[in-house]
């Protein structure tokens, strides 16, 4: 029993003494020594439990339990150890490798839209979500698309609401995207209903200045079908007004005139700068207009070969300029053409 | 077109009604009042005063001193500088205590004399000098000797009356008339018009002989009387103020007298000297081709056979519609005219009036056709106010000729109520239906199921169920219009193949960080000059304006480049050195010139790059852009869509480029755009440097865009990497070394990489040293190297062979 209890006593005393050494061990390389020392195979434990084969068959099974006790520890202890000195490594790389994480990060460049196809690609977008496709047409137009299919015979009055740049008697520049109006309803003939939706660049005789451009972008629409209303072009416009102006939006229609739609409107919207209340810029009315539409002239339709006295249609057109000057404040229509990137670049930040 | 407040009450009693009221309900109804204001602000206690004396001043010169009477109890002393001040005149006083625009008037002493107010010219009243008289402005304005003594000038000359201005729309040449504006303010609110009933008068007492022939159809309509006695003088002062208001100029009392009546009634009205007229008989012809005429302006015009004069039986007398001839000008010595009253063709008129550059009041009416019923109103009319105000005498009967002028009557529109829901989409009662026409002084009346309306000739503009259809919303208001949703089937909104690609393309180059911009498709001979394209190159085939407004803007682009570069020049002038631009744009491409078909609008994607690579970073060294840039910009494109295999490039001859570091791109076989350096001297024409230039023909790309996509099966087994540096000569492409390789590398070759190219030491002069990455892969078993290292000694001995390449040592 005495040498048994020895044996014992030596595992247990040799446990403290590893433990002990452990707390001073410093760094993974001591560590690494420290574990030959007391737990490789010719370290302190192995020593101690060679000593066992000598006892007594009966004290073997206890002190075997004792022994086996004493490697777990030491071992858990070991690994708790590496961890702990693993941890202090790292963080001391991690100190070394420690940046100013307020300096910039490496940007790319930032690309943008140019804010007349901005507006365009949003005006599409709201009248696709009502079932209109796009449709386009040639800038290079002939004067009966552009006037004469559209109820503007050669010689009539309103002509000069569009002074009109030739380039033969017969072909010149579209003053406006109407055309595509008549050149679709003569494609699609007699397919209905027609729900377009028209972009495009378009051009006018006029001298350039803030609000004036020779060259400048036009979106319309035209709706032909059974049964279409002049109450359905105010409830589309209605909310379209709403989409892009903001849902407070109140639309307002006036009489005017327009060789091919009868009866033709203008149409208000709430001015963007006052909501309503009035100010310098809707002259106190409270209103201002955006675009020109009505219902689509019976000659028009006739024109193609539609039955006009059955079917009916409505027609809109506006400036993309003047939206994009009403929803950007852009002061000079110049600006639009003149692609200074200091003005471009701040739509790279809307992200819409 | 400009009226006046009180001018339009004269015809319509709308006095209970403020003006703003009217113009409101003006303005929603489709005649807009662009602007109202009074003809005169901020006139204040100045009045009409008699000169009664006036004395030298007794210490200066230039000065007088007038005694006034404004009919108070005691006279006024006024001191006044002016030269034509005289005893007996009528005059403009300013009371002390007077405000006149950007005056106040005091009682003040000048040079030792006490003023009691001043005496004021026109400008003083704040009215234009250059619309009056010459003999009125120099000076004091002298008014007639029956303006009243005290009488408030604003109430005199009507200067606090409202000046009303109407933006009009084609359409709508009724209201280009008083009293058409009447008629229209009158179906707004409801009210009756009174317009003065003139009757045309035939004379008792010697009659002068008059005889009228019309030779043209372009008149459809004439009518002319003579008026003799009469004495040339200025016009009524409330007259000359009314034209002054509406932007005419008060002449001489016939003259004024005819504008009036041309305001008043919207028919144009000439009077002619009798005295000039031949055998006193009035010829409406065609002109003779050549024939020439000197016009009231004093220019000598050269007519053709599309134009109509008026003439005698020896010459022409004026152009009909557009403006009188000298020789038969009313003069100082004029003492009988006569008044011509007529209906021209509206076409011919406004050819006529562009032809010779002559715009006028009269011209603009006759352009948009007059109402026949009033052709010879108005001549009454203008005969009655000669006999008031200039002392004339009815000296002939009345000579009236042409269809258009026997029993004018207007156009019938049926109207099926019917439809007017429909088409306004909501119910209106067929009694308001026919309140609106009674309104409007349209007789109507039901017949079967529509409604039958007999529209005057004063509207033209209402010629079928449609026009009819506004008038009914206009009238009861626009307001009244629901708003409701398009009913019929559903459809799918959806873009084209070639609209997705375009917004693909354009989002693509925004994400990779390029600007997009617009720019003007106009551009200039001088610009293709710039960016060298000569007479040969295809780009020099552009489409030219007839009138262009400026040299800048003369013919259609056929390139994007000039005008991406005009947008670079614009910036680096503002200092932003870093550009990264793109435009999706059109090209204007004849078939033949000159024009005989609309050309091909072709859009291309065009982009320039100049400046720095990236946004400057402290740890980025940042370098500015080279043609590898450009080109992989292009090739991410090309890969966005599918396509970058397919295209091939090839040294490019573009004029506008660095002939070394530019190529063309081939799409299967077609030349679909080009990248590269721009050419120094292009450069240097623009004040830039180091610029790159792309294009790529969209409509090409959208050939072979690639929009469906199986997925391919991921491979099961490893690659195999095997790098090789090559020594060839310099100038060997090196896309002729890949493919050279690709030949003989067998089927699991998946990708060849170039990751250096090195010339200098080491590599003898006149070679370059190639390091290719080969990947290989095969798709059903793992390669082996005694494989591997048989394919890459046959593809070492086939590019020896064929370039003669080694490995490199
Ligand atoms: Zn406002």
């Amino acid at each position: 029993m005495i040498w048994g209890d020895s044996v014992k006593e030596r595992l247990l005393k040799l446990q403290m003494q590893a433990l002990a050494a452990l707390e001073e061990v410093q760094g993974l390389e001591e560590l690494e020594a420290w574990r030959v020392g007391y737990l490789g195979k010719k370290g302190e434990l192995s020593s101690v439990l060679r000593a066992m084969g000598t006892l007594d068959a009966t004290e073997r099974p206890l002190v075997g339990q004792i022994a086996n006790d004493v490697r777990i520890n030491l071992e858990q202890a070991h690994k708790k150890q590496k961890e702990a000195l693993q941890m202090v490594a790292l963080q001391k790389r991690e100190a070394q490798e420690k940046i100013d994480i307020t300096l910039p990060g490496r940007m790319q460049w930032l690309g943008a839209a140019h804010p007349l196809h901005k507006v365009i690609r949003r005006i599409e977008d709201i009248f696709l979500g009502f079932g209109f496709t796009i449709a386009e047409g040639p800038e290079v137009e002939l004067d009966y698309y552009n006037f004469e299919a559209l109820n503007l015979p050669k010689d009539h009055p309103a002509r000069d609401m569009q002074d009109t740049f030739y380039i033969t008697e017969e072909i010149l520049m579209r003053t406006h995207t109407s055309p595509v109006q008549a050149r679709t309803l003569q494609a699609r003939y007699p397919e209905l209903p027609i729900r377009i939706i028209v972009p495009g660049r378009v051009y006018r005789r006029d001298d350039d200045d803030a609000t004036h451009s020779h060259a400048f972008m036009q979106i319309e629409g035209l709706v032909v079908d059974r049964g279409v209303r002049m109450s359905d072009l105010k409830g589309m416009l209605l909310e379209f007004a709403r989409e892009m102006f903001g849902q407070n939006q109140e639309i307002r229609l006036r009489p005017s005139f327009f060789p091919f739609t009868e009866p033709s409107a203008e149409l208000d919207i709430l001015c963007i700068y006052c909501g309503g209340s009035g100010c310098r810029t809707c002259k106190h009315t409270g209103f201002i207009e955006i675009l020109g539409c009505g219902m689509v002239h019976p000659n028009v339709l006739e024109m193609q070969g539609y039955d006009a006295r059955e079917l009916s249609g409505f027609a809109f057109g506006m400036g993309v300029e003047r939206i994009a000057m009403l929803m950007y404040r852009v002061e000079d229509i110049r600006q639009f053409y003149q692609n200074d990137v200091r003005l471009l670049e701040q739509f790279s930040t809307l992200a819409r | 077109m400009k009226i006046t407040w009180n001018w339009l009450l004269e015809y319509v009693d709308v006095s209970d009604l403020t003006p703003q009221e009217v113009a409101q309900k003006m303005t929603n109804a489709g005649i807009p009042v662009e602007h109202m204001q009074r003809l005169v602000e901020g006139v204040d206690q100045v009045v009409v005063g008699e000169v009664v004396a006036v004395t030298a001043h007794p210490s200066a010169d230039r000065l007088r001193v007038c005694t006034v009477d404004v009919g108070g109890n005691e006279h006024l002393t006024i001191v006044c500088g002016a030269q034509n001040v005289q005893a007996g005149q009528r005059v403009p006083v300013a009371l002390v205590g007077a405000t006149l625009p950007g005056m106040k008037i005091g009682k003040s002493t000048l040079r030792g004399v006490i003023s009691e107010g001043m005496i004021c010219s026109v400008a003083e009243l704040g009215l234009d000098p250059h619309v009056f008289p010459k003999e009125q402005t120099t000076g004091i304005f002298v008014l007639p000797k029956d303006a009243p003594i005290g009488q408030d000038i604003n109430r005199y000359l009507g200067l606090d009356d409202l000046v009303m201005e109407l933006e009009l729309t084609p359409n709508r040449s009724d209201c280009l008339s008083l009293r058409g504006v009447a008629y229209e303010v009158a179906a707004l609110f409801e009210r009756t018009v009174h317009m003065p009933m003139p009757i045309l008068q035939t004379p008792t007492i010697a009659p002068k002989p008059l005889a009228v022939q019309v030779v043209t159809e372009k008149c459809t309509g004439y009518a002319g009387q003579v008026v003799d006695d009469l004495e040339l003088g200025p016009s009524p002062m409330w007259m000359q103020m009314r034209l002054v208001a509406v932007g005419m100029r008060p002449i001489n009392n016939l003259v004024d007298i005819t504008n009036y009546v041309m305001f008043e009634w919207g028919q144009p009205l000439h009077a002619f000297d009798y005295q000039a007229i031949h055998e006193q008989q009035i010829v409406v012809r065609q002109a003779q081709a050549g024939e020439q005429l000197i016009t009231l302006d004093g220019q000598l015009r050269t007519l053709s056979a599309e134009m109509t004069v008026i003439a005698d039986p020896m010459r022409a007398l004026g152009l009909a519609g557009v403006m009188g001839g000298e020789n038969s000008e009313v003069t100082a010595n004029t003492t009988s005219v006569v008044l011509e009253s007529a209906l021209f063709d509206p076409l011919q008129t406004r050819r006529t009036g562009r032809v010779l550059q002559l715009r006028s009041e009269a011209g603009l009416r006759f352009e948009k056709g007059l109402d026949a019923s009033v052709v010879t109103a108005a001549l009454a009319r203008a005969a009655d106010l000669m006999v008031q105000y200039a002392g004339g005498r009815i000296a002939s009967a009345p000579v009236v000729t042409g269809a258009a002028l026997q029993k004018p009557t207007g156009t019938k529109v049926a109207v099926r109520p019917a439809r007017v829901w429909q088409l306004l989409g909501f119910h209106i009662p067929l009694d308001e239906m026919l309140n609106v026409c009674a309104r409007l002084q349209f007789p109507a009346k039901i017949e079967e199921d529509r409604l039958v309306i007999d529209v005057p000739l004063r509207r033209p503009d209402i010629k079928i169920e449609e026009d009819m259809i506004e008038e009914f919303a206009r009238l009861i208001g626009y307001d009244r219009i629901p708003a409701t949703m398009i009913e019929g089937p559903l459809t799918a909104g959806k873009l084209t193949k070639d609209q997705h690609l375009r917004r693909v393309l354009s989002d693509h180059l925004i994400s990779v960080g390029l600007q997009e911009v617009v720019t003007y498709t106009f551009i200039s001979r001088e610009d293709l000059n710039r960016i060298r394209v000569s007479s040969e190159d295809g780009w020099s085939q552009s489409i030219e304006l007839l009138h262009p407004l400026s040299d800048e803007h003369h013919i259609l682009r056929t390139t994007l480049l000039p005008s991406l570069l005009e947008v670079a020049k614009m910036n680096v002038n503002r200092r932003q050195l870093d550009l990264r631009l793109f435009e999706l744009g059109r090209v204007y491409l004849p078939k033949q010139l000159p024009l005989t078909e609309q050309p091909e609008e072709r859009l291309l994607l065009a982009g320039l790059l100049m400046g720095r690579r990236n946004p400057e970073h402290p740890f980025r060294s940042v370098r500015t852009f080279d043609f590898y840039d450009a080109k992989g910009l292009v090739e991410s494109v090309l890969g966005r869509i599918g396509a970058v295999s397919k295209v091939t490039f090839e040294r490019s001859t573009a004029p506008f480029f660095h002939p070394g570091q530019s190529a063309d791109m081939y799409l299967e076989g077609m030349l679909c755009g080009r990248v590269g350096r721009l050419h120094f001297n292009v450069e240097s024409a623009y004040d830039l440097a180091d610029a790159f230039y792309f294009e790529v023909d969209v409509q090409i790309l959208a050939h072979v865009a690639q929009d469906e996509l199986y997925v391919a099966e991921l491979p099961r087994f490893p690659g195999v990497l095997r790098d090789l540096a090559l020594v060839v000569d310099r100038d060997l492409p090196v896309a002729n070394l890949l493919q050279t390789v690709r030949e003989v590398a067998g089927e699991d070759l998946v990708t060849i990489s170039v990751f250096d190219v090195y010339t200098g030491k080491g590599i003898d002069a006149g070679h370059k040293s190639v390091a290719l990455r080969l990947f290989f892969r095969s798709l059903s078993r793992t390669l082996t190297d005694e494989e591997m290292e048989t394919t890459i000694n046959r593809v070492l001995a086939h590019v020896n062979s064929v370039h003669g390449a080694v490995l490199r040592e």
